[in-house]
């Protein structure tokens, strides 16, 4: 449709709301955030192995593997299907606005193009939605992995009273009074109960169909070394090299599934808003965190693990199609890659012992980001829309 | 061309497009608007009224429209016409078709033109 003036907003005045409050974030790790020196060792250990060798598998970079299924929730084409139908329904939120679809969009790498997440009317959010690409791949869920599976994760979004703001008691018998709905409950689990675990193994099963395998590095890897561009592939070699970056963004998922603190500006624009310190100081006293009412700053995985060489880390990102996912960082703060690859040259965030200064040249830069942008972004992805019963 | 898209869950937003449009039909549509949008604008009934008379309107009429939801029909078509185009969040601009979401700055826009302007010499 061609566009229109329309013009559509909410207004009125704030009423008084009944808010979810997010469950209690857990502390418990399975095993401890991965130190990048551990990372630095594989590195020199696999240029010493792949010396005259080929690129392949090189400096920690790999091919995909299959994706991993938990074994309580096996893919099904008609769990699966339910799961599509689900994340695009917007039922699931509150006043039935937002689905899952609205932050982590199809159209935009599967996040929203905004460098602080769409919020529920009224309110602000106060992180960056992170593309759905992959995101099989990740052991930890959130910018500070507070959910070990995506089981687990999905249904923070639609509690959180900033985001969503749903209530699970009344959805499950929202869903239960759609008949449709009935009858993909029943196809997928065999049975017509309509449950929150089930809505959120459903909407993982999906989640777990949106896979980014066919970029030019994964012919790259595979062998087929025409598949990066000569630009491309000097940002390889500097992705893996000089640049380090192959440090973290490691494996088939370039990501580590590890936390680090790069002191990650804080943006202006939060300082200034209201909103976003009251869902600051909500998230840290949902947490636990004692002088909720005065934090000025997002501590990250410190959240959750009380750790205090946790301050302000955050989980890393796959990089891939990370062309289609800007703005960057866990509160957008950079709205290109070039930004980024400045901030990770200068060695990051002022204090930080993540990084130290890379000395790029401009052209070493522009390597970079050729890499990425060429190398790392596959086919656009073909997600069928559903139809909302 | 304007179009009314209440929010449901505030308690005086369908009023305010009410106020909006009966203003409208005494030629103060933009000048209603504005005092709607106003920092602490007080938009129950009373409220309205008190903008009404602020900006000379005929009060009586105006409050008979406001109280016989004169433009219910036409707000309620809005609100289907917001539904079939799947508009649920503002702001939501539509630039030559292309949906686009939430606030964005001066260069996210002008990328999302230009783009557009090029398909379209194609």
């Amino acid at each position: 449709m061609r566009s229109g003036s329309v013009r559509g907003r909410r207004c009125g005045v704030l009423s008084l709301r009944t808010s979810s409050v997010l469950p209690a974030v857990r502390a418990a790790e399975s095993s401890p955030p991965r130190h990048p020196s551990a990372g630095l060792r594989l590195i020199v250990l696999l240029l010493v192995l792949m010396i005259g060798g080929t690129t392949a598998s090189a400096a920690g970079l790999e091919a995909l593997p299959a994706v991993p299924v938990p074994a309580n929730n096996p893919q099904t084409p008609e769990k699966i299907e339910l799961g599509r139908t689900l994340f695009f329904d917007r039922r699931l939120s509150g006043d039935g606005t937002t689905s899952c679809a609205s932050c982590h969009n199809p159209e935009q790498g599967f996040g929203d193009g905004q460098a602080i997440s769409l919020s529920y009317p009224t309110t602000r959010n106060w992180r960056n939605a992170q593309t759905l690409f992959n995101v099989a791949y990740q052991q930890r869920l959130f910018h500070d992995g507070r959910a070990a599976s995506l089981e687990e994760q999905a249904l923070f979004p639609l509690m959180s009273a900033f985001e969503m703001n749903q209530n699970l008691d009344f959805v499950e018998e929202e869903l239960r009074s759609v008949p449709e709905y009935v009858a993909m409950f029943t196809g997928a689990f065999g049975s017509p109960d309509v449950t929150r675990e089930r809505i959120a193994m459903a909407l993982a099963a999906f989640e777990r169909t949106l896979v980014s395998r066919e970029a030019p590095l994964d012919r790259f890897l595979a062998g087929d070394e025409q598949a990066l561009s000569a630009a491309a592939r000097a940002g390889y070699a500097l992705f893996t090299g000089k640049g380090r970056c192959s440090s973290c963004h490691a494996g088939g998922n370039l990501a580590d599934d590890g936390f680090h603190a790069l002191n990650v500006p804080e943006s202006p624009e939060f300082e200034r808003d209201p909103r976003v310190a009251a869902t600051r100081r909500f998230v840290a006293k949902v947490s636990g965190f004692e002088e909720y009412r005065t934090l000025a700053e997002d501590p990250g995985r410190y959240l959750v693990t009380k750790d205090k060489r946790d301050w302000k880390a955050f989980r890393t990102p796959t990089l891939r199609e990370i062309a289609r996912t800007a703005p960057y960082m866990h509160n957008g703060i950079f709205a290109t890659l070039e930004e980024v690859i400045a901030f990770v040259d200068r060695g990051g965030g002022e204090g930080n012992t993540a990084l130290r200064p890379l000395g790029l040249t401009g052209g070493e830069r522009e390597a970079l980001r050729t890499f990425l942008v060429e190398g790392l972004t596959g086919p656009e992805p073909a997600v069928r829309f559903p139809k909302i019963p | 061309m304007i179009k009314n898209v209440p929010y449901k869950y505030r308690d005086y937003s369908h009023i305010a497009a009410e106020a909006s449009l009966a203003a409208g039909d005494q030629g103060k549509y933009w000048e209603m608007h504005d005092l709607l949008l106003a920092p602490g604008a007080r938009l129950d009934r009373e409220g309205l009224v008190q903008m009404a008379a602020k900006l000379g309107l005929d009060v009586k009429r105006f409050a008979a429209d406001l109280d016989g939801m004169k433009h219910k029909d036409l707000i309620e078509r809005d609100k289907a016409l917001a539904v079939s185009i799947d508009l649920y969040e503002t702001p939501t601009y539509f630039i030559n078709g292309r949906k686009v979401v939430g606030n964005r700055d001066f260069d996210y826009l002008k990328k999302v033109i230009d783009e557009e302007l090029a398909g379209a010499k194609r």
